[in-house]
């Protein structure tokens, strides 16, 4: 028997949590994909994007912002609720690195293997909006506090559609386990077909908790400068943007989790391939919203959140139902 | 490790909860009601009851405390009242009454439940799931009747108060 700390430091499960598919790698994943956001969206404009931050195309870009925010003075305005003010980016971040606790990335590399997973990442979910609005008060500011209370009508609006969206997949599937839910496709094939309603609903109102255009209303640079995150300074600045990245790479590795099979794929790739295939898939699919539509107005958010889109996951149920029952003979 | 995690989580439970009560500031009054229900997730969870911890969490947090924080701060965030002066009588009245539950918990628990595999295979997701709609399904009827009248009440107000203005 070695020393009990070192055994721990080299034990499975805590270099699950804390390399890969943990914290480290959440880490790296996130600063490349504020890179790939950067670079895919100047392409889009006919733009080079960032460049010089590395030979390969300005790939370390986010590293060395990253840097130069940590070195920034930590200047916390006058009448801020210090604690919260502090907490909620950190708060916020864990929140997203959760998560990924509960996506199986490949058979046997899963931290958390319980059996609803599917309920507790959308409950996970619901905390975020708590999180927002406090951070938006504790500003003690006009434009935080009016991005918090958009964050707070959005993210509610938004998470009833999504749970509804999720329930067709569990009617099919008949398990909330998400290794259960790609078990089902390994036998029956990619849920994306069946459920083609319920995927579109699921991208949709994912894009609304995560706050990313067209429903960036709680960040919406040109009209209350970036909202709950306007009076944050340089390192915590960074910690208020990771939530974004972190939860854009978590619900990609969802939706490809519950749609598209996950890490299912031909033989000779290995599965932790095939599931970043997917994943990098979706994440490029919701990055190029940001740079095609339009910002949509905080009314027309609501409504169409509360009407359309709850209309629409009540009718997918429904499919769900006749797939599972079968159609009766009239 | 078990009884280390439950200490933690129950130690976390019940300091949120006396602050959720005692703090002067409604916001931090909230976010530690929020902390308490997070910590009984977190037993619901050690209780292997995952599926009633997700909806703990998504309920009550996402719903219930996301609400109070809202209106505390839609009435701004004042300092709440000054407390009262029966303190101590409280405090005792408040030791009395937990060791009174807390012993009536241990003495009816022996009883009641009889070991962790009381009620067989009927305890998983199905079962209870079973149970609801088949046994208690007008019952659970009732139940949603009574949030439904709570929604109409709270329209109801909400309305009169326009009318007023």
């Amino acid at each position: 028997m070695g020393n009990p700390i070192i055994d721990l430091l080299t034990s499975t499960y805590f270099l699950e949590i804390a390399v890969f598919p943990g914290l480290l790698s959440i880490a790296i994943l996130g600063a490349l994909l504020g890179w790939m956001e950067r670079k895919l969206t100047a392409r889009v404009q006919l733009r080079v994007g960032p460049l010089y931050a590395s030979p390969a195309g300005g790939i370390l870009q986010m590293f060395a912002d990253i840097i130069k925010l940590l070195f920034k003075e930590l200047t916390i305005p006058d009448g801020a609720d210090r604690f919260f003010f502090i907490m909620s980016p950190v708060t916020a971040l864990i929140i997203g690195a959760a998560l990924l606790g509960l996506i199986p990335f490949a058979p046997g590399i899963q931290i958390a293997n319980i059996e609803v997973g599917l309920p507790v990442f959308l409950a996970i979910v619901t905390l975020s909006p708590t999180i927002v609005l406090l951070a938006g008060w504790s500003a003690n500011s006009k434009f935080p506090f009016i991005g918090g209370l958009r964050a707070l009508f959005q993210q509610t609006a938004y998470e009833i559609p999504l749970w509804l969206s999720t329930l067709g997949v569990v009617i099919v599937t008949g398990t909330l386990s998400l290794t259960g839910i790609i078990e089902y496709q390994q036998n029956s094939g990619w849920l994306i077909v069946p459920q083609l309603l319920g995927a579109f609903l699921f991208l949709v109102t994912s894009t609304a908790e995560m706050e990313r255009l067209p429903f960036d209303l709680p960040e919406a640079e040109s009209e209350i400068m970036m909202g709950w995150q306007a009076e944050y300074p340089g390192p915590l600045f960074m910690l208020a943007q990771g939530p974004a990245f972190v939860k854009l790479y978590a619900f990609s590795a969802l939706f490809t989790t519950i749609y598209l099979g996950g890490y299912l794929g031909p033989a000779p790739i290995p599965p932790i391939v095939w599931f970043f295939l997917k994943t990098i898939l979706i994440i490029t699919l919701i990055m190029l919203f940001r740079s095609t539509f339009p910002r949509v107005r905080l009314d027309q958010l609501l409504r169409q959140g509360w009407t359309t889109l709850l209309t629409l996951s009540i009718a997918n149920i429904i499919i769900a139902y006749f797939l599972v029952v079968g159609i009766p003979a009239i | 490790m078990t009884d280390l995690t439950f200490l933690a989580l129950a130690t976390v439970t019940v300091a949120s909860s006396i602050l959720a009560l005692e703090a002067r500031d409604l916001v931090y009054g909230a976010a530690a009601l929020g902390i308490a229900f997070l910590g009984m997730a977190g037993l619901f969870f050690l209780l292997d009851a995952s599926y009633v911890a997700a909806f703990q969490i998504a309920v009550y947090i996402g719903a219930v405390v996301v609400l109070i924080l809202f209106t505390v701060m839609l009435v701004g965030p004042q300092l709440g009242e000054p407390p009262l002066e029966l303190k101590r009588l409280s405090l005792l009245a408040a030791i009395l009454l937990s060791l009174l539950l807390g012993t009536a918990g241990a003495v009816s628990s022996a009883s009641a439940f009889p070991g962790p595999d009381n009620c067989g295979s009927g305890c998983d997701l199905v079962g209870l799931s079973n149970a609801l709609i088949n046994q208690y399904g007008v019952q659970l009827e009732f139940l949603s009747l009574v949030l439904a009248a709570a929604v109409i009440g709270a329209l109801t107000l909400a309305k009169t108060e326009t009318k007023a203005e």
